[in-house]
């Protein structure tokens, strides 16, 4: 279980965190949700290590993340897929997929791995940076999957993505989620999130303002109007 | 295609590499062998460079800390220890790579501008040092010494003093050392590097040491530093601190920029060209450094991505594909990874 208590963080002198607290329990999906600018990227990569903390504390399983270095935690079965994909464009896909595995690949993950993903077995010889921003982003979520995760954090998968490979991503996320992995998933498309999510936090300014199931969510439009700005 | 014609030049150049001190003197040019070995010797320390700033995007500019060192170890183990060349070599590379060592765990942890500082700023410390211990380093004088034999047994004796021995040996080593970076590159810890260099955050996420691959690339470019340096030593029989001050490493750096950084054969292309160029040059024209530095900046404006940047698009025009699309299978036939 992933818990978050009481993050703290800045960017330079700006407080970008101000004591964000959740939980993500094992087979649950979380969805982080707020305007753009309150510090949802900035929740995941304070999580990861990556932006500097100023107080509360991360664990994971029990773990204590504060001096955890941030490649170590996709050992520790913390999977990260972040904005933009993060692929490595001039390797191949094949290459992108094993990187962070040490030694060579097990043949039952490659084999499940390329039945999931059908389009990415059918080029894992081409350079990634020729996939479509789809496939790409089909490519990372495979590529998280490899290190055999217990929670993946995915931040704004859908962003700047076909609206017709939208669906399938999202059903990616969704199964997933169904295969027992924990999901922390940043999001702006609100449909999207409330469709996926077992449990909802609404933030702003750094801080979580709100917690609600998707069922409560939608039953209290003025309240994602007033943290999301959207009707429902 | 281009893999084909790729497997071909590179077939073409190993011939030509293995016919040089047969084919030179029938050309009354027997003087270029020599020129020849100091080319290969000199790509080594290209390399070392290319190995940092084309594989994990550290520029070093000093990299002729590790060539002193190999300097240094050979010499001193022959004049000292009676080490032969093979134990002289050996003790070179180990002197280059123990300090690559206790250089690489400070200044990996550092990059960019910062990390280039602290590569010249060892190099200045080590160079002062080694110009200072003048009864150990002869400082700017330098030690001499005589070269041992390369074999010596069942009635057979080769001897560096031999031109032609000399070229075949700093050849097989050359390519011995070329063929394992070869492999390093092409395997998994080889993508780790380029991993690394194209982007350190994503690498880390992904479960990649970035410190520990960043200080392997270091201790393994100071190792091939430092055969460069006792190989050099071997070949003017003489070892001296000068070789240890940063203009040294600012050529290799050069060198490896005008080859194509990120290739595996481009520093020794970029080598090549430039101490020919300087070869013909500076016998009619002493200020000849001005020609090498337009030639350097041409190179740079034109042709980015070096003379096997040049090579590669060649290829990629003539097979009718886009120069511009990365082409994974191309690449790996032209050996860069």
């Amino acid at each position: 279980m992933l818990i978050v208590e009481d993050l703290k963080a800045d960017i330079g002198r700006v407080p970008v965190l101000r004591g964000v607290s959740l939980k993500v329990a094992p087979g649950e999906t979380v969805a982080l949700l707020g305007r753009n600018g309150v510090g949802k990227t900035s929740t995941l990569r304070a999580i990861l290590g990556l932006l500097r903390r100023n107080g509360g504390k991360v664990s994971y399983n029990g773990q204590d993340l504060t001096r955890i270095a941030p490649y170590r935690l996709a050992k520790l079965g913390l999977g990260y897929v972040p904005q933009g994909r993060g692929i490595f464009p001039l390797l191949t896909v094949e290459e992108n997929l094993f990187l962070g595995l040490e030694g060579p690949p097990p043949a039952d993950i490659v084999e499940a791995l390329y039945a999931r993903f059908p389009r990415i077995a059918e080029r894992r010889r081409q350079a990634a940076g020729t996939l479509s921003g789809g496939e790409q982003q089909m490519l990372a979520i495979a590529r998280c999957l490899v290190m055999q995760p217990t929670t993946i954090m995915l931040d704004e998968p859908t962003e700047g993505i076909m609206p017709k490979l939208v669906a399938q991503i999202r059903a990616e996320i969704g199964a997933v989620a169904k295969s027992g992995i924990a999901v922390l998933l940043v999001e702006q498309n609100l449909r999207t999130a409330l469709k996926l999510a077992t449990n909802v936090y609404l933030m702003e300014r750094g801080q979580v303002v709100h917690e609600a199931t998707p069922e409560a969510l939608k039953a209290n439009p003025d309240i994602v109007h007033r943290y999301l700005g959207v009707s429902l | 295609m281009s893999a084909a014609v790729n497997r071909a030049a590179l077939l073409v150049l190993a011939a030509a590499l293995l016919a040089v001190p047969q084919f030179l003197p029938l050309l009354n040019a027997g003087f270029w062998t020599n020129v020849v070995t100091e080319i290969l010797i000199w790509s080594l320390l290209a390399t070392s460079v290319n190995l940092l700033f084309g594989y994990v995007g550290l520029l070093s500019f000093g990299q002729a800390l590790y060539f002193g060192f190999g300097m240094y170890g050979a010499a001193l183990a022959v004049t000292h220890w009676n080490a032969g060349f093979w134990g002289g070599t050996l003790a070179g590379i180990v002197a280059a790579t123990l300090m690559a060592v206790v250089a690489g765990v400070l200044a990996v942890r550092l990059t960019w501008h910062y990390f280039a500082i602290i590569t010249v700023v060892f190099s200045l410390i080590f160079y002062f040092a080694a110009m200072s211990a003048k009864p150990i380093t002869g400082g700017d004088d330098g030690l001499s010494f005589s070269a041992p034999p390369v074999f010596d047994a069942f009635g057979l004796k080769l001897t560096l003093a031999d031109t032609v021995t000399q070229y075949y040996v700093v050849l097989g080593l050359t390519a011995l050392c070329y063929g394992l970076l070869w492999l390093i590159l092409r395997s998994p810890l080889g993508l780790r590097f380029e991993a690394v260099r194209e982007n350190d955050r994503r690498a880390r996420l992904i479960g990649i040491n970035v410190y520990l691959c960043r200080l392997t690339a270091f201790i393994l470019a100071g190792a091939v530093a430092g055969l460069a340096g006792a190989l050099f030593a071997f070949f003017g029989r003489y070892a001296s601190a000068s070789y240890m001050f940063y203009h040294v490493s600012g050529e290799a750096t050069v060198w490896a920029i005008v080859g194509g950084v990120g290739t595996l054969l481009g520093p020794l292309f970029g080598t090549a060209l430039l101490i020919v160029f300087r070869e013909l040059v500076s016998t009619v024209w002493e200020n000849y450094l001005f020609a090498v530095g337009a030639l350097t900046v041409l190179v740079v404006m034109f042709a980015p991505r070096g003379l096997a940047g040049l090579w590669s698009d060649g290829l990629a025009k003539l097979s009718g594909r886009s120069a511009s699309q990365p082409d994974p299978q191309a690449g790996a036939a032209e050996a860069p990874r």
